[in-house]
């Protein structure tokens, strides 16, 4: 078995090495099994001294009682805590051509585009991390579309996104978008510049993006009637809006203050259309029930107190708050950095508002995934589910866990045994990167 | 105006058209070189790529070649050139350059648009019509092109200086594709000769020959960056089919139907509706996959990629988008090549890129033009991105020693080059009728290192 682990790691890396020779592709599929761990399923509570095997990029099987089949690379997991892949709710690392789309405040027809080489994906993976939401920045009051990927290091850009997740868009609240911090004049400044601008160009777009729709609706109508009708004119902005209120777009909004976020929810209910996740969020507890009423869900910081104006009543029970008034909570990165100590993030959810382990941990897992739509596909280690796994040294709450494993689509592309240089590429590029 | 006629005259030059010519000539400029006829006898001839003649004679008149044979009857009057232990080739065609051209930042730097005294600079984006001054004396930051260039044409810009041209043709260059450096939709691809018979500047070939989109960014306004050109840039092509509908209904009587006449939109509808090629400026695998997934999404066929710098990377989406790669002989810099971080970071990997990756890297970039033919995606050579002319033909030749078939780099440089630039019926082979643009070796070999260019001949005047 010794030897058979050394030819498949090689060809593993030959594969890896091999991204660069040829047309980018998917590594080749690698079966594995992962034996005599602790299974941390998410769904099903913890398997002790169990067994999980993925085939074809799938979890086969997982439970106490698991054969492996022959010719499946297996992993000793004595003493090694295995847990599904973890997933970033909110990023910005590994894009290219611009977070922000500055330039006006209502861009949802821009999109993000991702690059597939930059080496934040694979120091996610040293972090146990195989899925993150890459999003537009802040700026706008309705930015851009974000990307939902896989961290499949080696792979095309194209071959990184993740299939069947949601398609979002990023809006904003608060001080970014009325560009608070500003010093320009205000005759340079960019409308809107206060809350109540913000208000008026949501509602002010919805307009827009209805009359749109009613404009494309008359035509459709009309069509058999009257053959020489025109197609109407495609405007990419007000069919992403339109495209929202059909649901087929989800609403994730930055968002700190509970005014702000009471105000969006109450636009959103008249114009109709929801805010599928607020972000940050962390003035969340003071509004969890209209969150929960509205069906809102939340991604947050752990703790981010007072590094802006409007953290000023952050608190490090908005976690635990929020999820004891009925609302779905992760909590993301927004960081290249954060995005390595995930778990540690979530951790923090346990000692302050006593969260049990498993709520805790959902939150870099199954919550970010229900909030990514892809709750079908990850987030627990479930049969049928894709084998996204992260193996630690330790329990992932433990102050000495690392993470010595991580599997995507049943390869593994992090190997801590085999990537003591990690560290080295850091370096050279001027550290590990900071928050935007 | 002559240049957009020029293919339409007659192969067989009546008198009227050699009169007609002497009309044009500005009587106060005298001729810098006689209208002489020539006669290259004894010469190997490649006509195109793969057809050779291996003795024979190509003969000129009035700037085309009036016959082509081992066995061609020379008449009087004509200068004798005996070419013996020469080759004489079709002249290339360097597909893309903006040698010659304005910066794309033209329209925007003029005294009139430049605000007096100026006004600090600001981060982020400003409004529609925002002022474009920087301050003071500060250098403007590279700009773009307003949007409304779009109907632009190469060719109505093209001032080359003589030594941009003498570059051009020290490299065997004898024909040019305009393209624009940078932009958003900076105007439309062009097609010049790097001389002509009489000398008057009149280079120009071809105009309108495709709608070039360079997904840069607008300074003060949307878009501010890549991510907000590319949905720009989709938008502008829905506009302009929109744009064709309403015309078409406007101009069957429909009631209502009423053509904004926007110039931008109406410079895109020939683009728009597949009348004239899309050259995307797309160098790296992202940009190619990007411009490939916006051909598609629009419906424009045959895009042409202009850079495909790591186009073997990408060949999977120019083939399925039809595309003609447009590939620059400005190699890029290994250390830019996408992917190469995946030979330093990962499972196995020291951090640090290892000499023989960089060294494989290296091959591939120059083996990029034939692993694309390979594939069967048309490759038209260009030093787009690069200075140009002189050294061209040097690049074409470490393509050759990276795997290319002389014939499939020949091709690049002139057959296919032409074909795309819709100048097929006067240049890219020696075919009587066609103009008289050679370039002449000693021995056979044109791509050989160390073979200087003998003679180029453009438009039938020797050089």
């Amino acid at each position: 078995m010794r030897i058979m682990t050394r030819v498949v790691r090689a060809s593993a890396i030959a594969a890896v090495a091999g991204g660069l020779m040829s047309a980018p592709a998917s590594l080749p599929a690698q079966d594995v099994a992962i034996r005599n761990a602790t299974i941390i399923t998410i769904a099903n509570g913890d398997i002790p001294n169990g067994t999980i095997v993925v085939r074809d990029g799938k979890i086969s099987a997982v439970g106490a009682n698991v054969t492996v089949p022959a010719g499946v690379r297996v992993i000793d997991g004595t003493g090694k805590f295995v847990m599904p892949g973890i997933i970033d709710a909110h990023s910005h690392g590994a894009l290219e051509g611009g977070i922000n789309e500055g330039s006006e405040s209502v861009t949802p027809e821009v999109q993000v585009q991702v690059m597939n080489d930059a080496p934040m994906i694979y120091r996610s993976l040293a972090g146990g991390v195989t899925a993150a939401h890459l999003m537009h920045g802040s700026a706008n009051t309705i930015g851009g579309q974000g990307r939902v990927i896989k961290m499949r290091w080696g792979a095309s850009a194209e071959d990184l996104l993740f299939t069947g997740a949601f398609r979002i868009v990023k809006f904003a609240l608060g001080e970014n978008v009325t560009r608070a911090s500003s010093t320009a004049p205000a005759d340079e400044r960019r409308f809107p510049m206060t809350r109540m601008g913000v208000d008026f160009t949501v509602r002010y777009w919805f307009t827009k993006a209805k009359e749109y729709d009613q404009e494309w609706a008359a035509y459709r109508a009309g069509m058999r009637s009257n053959p020489n009708a025109i197609e109407p004119r495609r405007d990419l902005r007000l069919e992403a809006l339109s495209d929202i209120m059909k649901g087929d777009l989800k609403v994730h909004s930055h968002s700190y203050r509970g005014d702000e976020i009471l105000m969006l929810i109450r636009v959103a209910d008249e114009l109709g259309f929801k805010v599928h996740t607020f972000q940050h969020v962390l003035e969340g507890y003071k509004v969890a029930d209209e969150m929960a009423k509205h069906g809102a869900m939340a991604s947050t910081f752990a703790d981010m107190w007072g590094y802006k104006v409007e953290a000023y009543d952050a608190i490090p029970y908005n976690m635990a708050l929020m999820s004891q008034r009925g609302v779905v909570v992760s909590v993301n990165s927004d960081s290249d950095e954060r995005i390595r100590r995930l778990y540690q993030e979530a951790g923090i959810g346990v000692r302050y508002g006593n969260m049990s382990v498993n709520e805790a941990l959902k939150m870099v897992t199954l919550n970010p995934a229900m909030q990514l739509g892809v709750d079908k596909m990850v987030g627990t280690l479930e049969r049928g589910k894709d084998g996204d796994i992260a193996v630690f040294s330790a329990h992932p709450f433990a102050a000495e866990a690392m993470v010595e494993y991580t599997i995507v689509d049943g390869k593994v592309l992090f190997d801590r045994s085999q990537a003591a240089t990690l560290r080295k590429a850091a370096e050279k590029e001027g550290g590990p990167g900071g928050t935007r | 105006m002559a240049r957009r006629s020029l293919l339409a005259i007659p192969i067989v030059l009546p008198l009227a058209f050699a009169t007609a010519l002497a009309q044009t000539v500005d009587p106060g400029k005298s001729l810098t070189a006689p209208k002489t006829d020539y006669a290259l006898t004894n010469v190997r001839i490649v006509t195109a790529p793969g057809r050779v003649i291996e003795r024979g004679t190509v003969l000129t008149r009035d700037g085309r070649v009036a016959a082509v044979g081992a066995n061609v009857t020379i008449p009087a009057g004509v200068v004798r050139m005996d070419l013996s232990g020469h080759t004489v080739y079709p002249g290339l065609i360097d597909a893309a350059t903006s040698v010659g051209l304005p910066s794309p930042t033209r329209a925007l730097l003029t005294e009139a648009d430049a605000p007096a005294g100026g006004r600090g600079g600001r981060a982020g984006g400003g409004g529609r019509g925002a002022p474009l001054g920087r301050g003071g004396a500060s250098p403007a930051a590279p700009v773009v092109l307003p949007e409304v260039d779009a109907g632009a044409e190469a060719v109505d810009m093209f001032a080359p200086t003589d030594a941009q041209m003498k570059a051009f043709r020290s490299g065997g260059v004898t024909t040019v594709g305009l393209v624009f450096n940078g932009g958003l939709f900076p105007g439309r691809v062009g097609a010049a000769l790097t001389g002509s018979r009489d000398n008057s500047d009149q280079f120009a070939l071809r105009a309108a020959v495709g709608q070039q989109v360079a997904f840069g960014r607008n300074r003060d306004s949307y878009p501010g960056t890549l991510i907000g050109a590319l949905a720009f840039v989709r938008q502008a092509f829905l506009d302009a089919q929109y744009e064709a509908r309403v015309e078409k209904a406007f101009k069957a009587g429909a009631p209502g139907a009423r053509p904004s006449n926007n110039p931008f939109h109406r410079a895109l509808m020939p683009a728009a509706a597949n009348e004239m090629q899309t050259w995307f400026v797309a160098s790296s695998e992202r940009e190619l996959a990007r411009a490939a997934a916006i051909a598609k999404e629009l419906g424009l066929k045959s895009p042409v990629f202009v850079g495909s710098r790591e186009g073997w990377r990408a060949i999977p989406a120019l083939k399925e988008s039809g595309a003609t790669a447009v590939v620059s002989t400005n190699w890029p810099a290994v250390a830019t090549v996408t992917g190469r971080m995946f030979t330093a970071v990962g499972m196995g990997l020291s951090g640090t890129v290892p000499d023989e990756a960089d060294s494989t890297i290296a091959r591939e970039v120059r083996a990029n033009a034939g692993a694309l033919a390979k594939a069967g995606v048309p490759v038209a050579f260009a030093s787009y991105g690069g200075n140009s002319g002189t050294t061209f033909r040097d690049h074409i030749r470490e393509s050759i020693s990276a795997g290319m078939s002389f014939d499939d780099a020949l091709r690049a440089a002139t057959v296919t080059p032409a074909a795309l630039l819709g100048v097929t019926a006067a240049v890219g082979t020696i075919e009587v009728g066609k103009l008289a643009n050679f370039v002449v070796v000693s021995g056979n070999d044109l791509f050989a290192s160390g073979n200087p260019i003998k003679h180029v001949f453009v438009e039938g005047r020797i050089y």
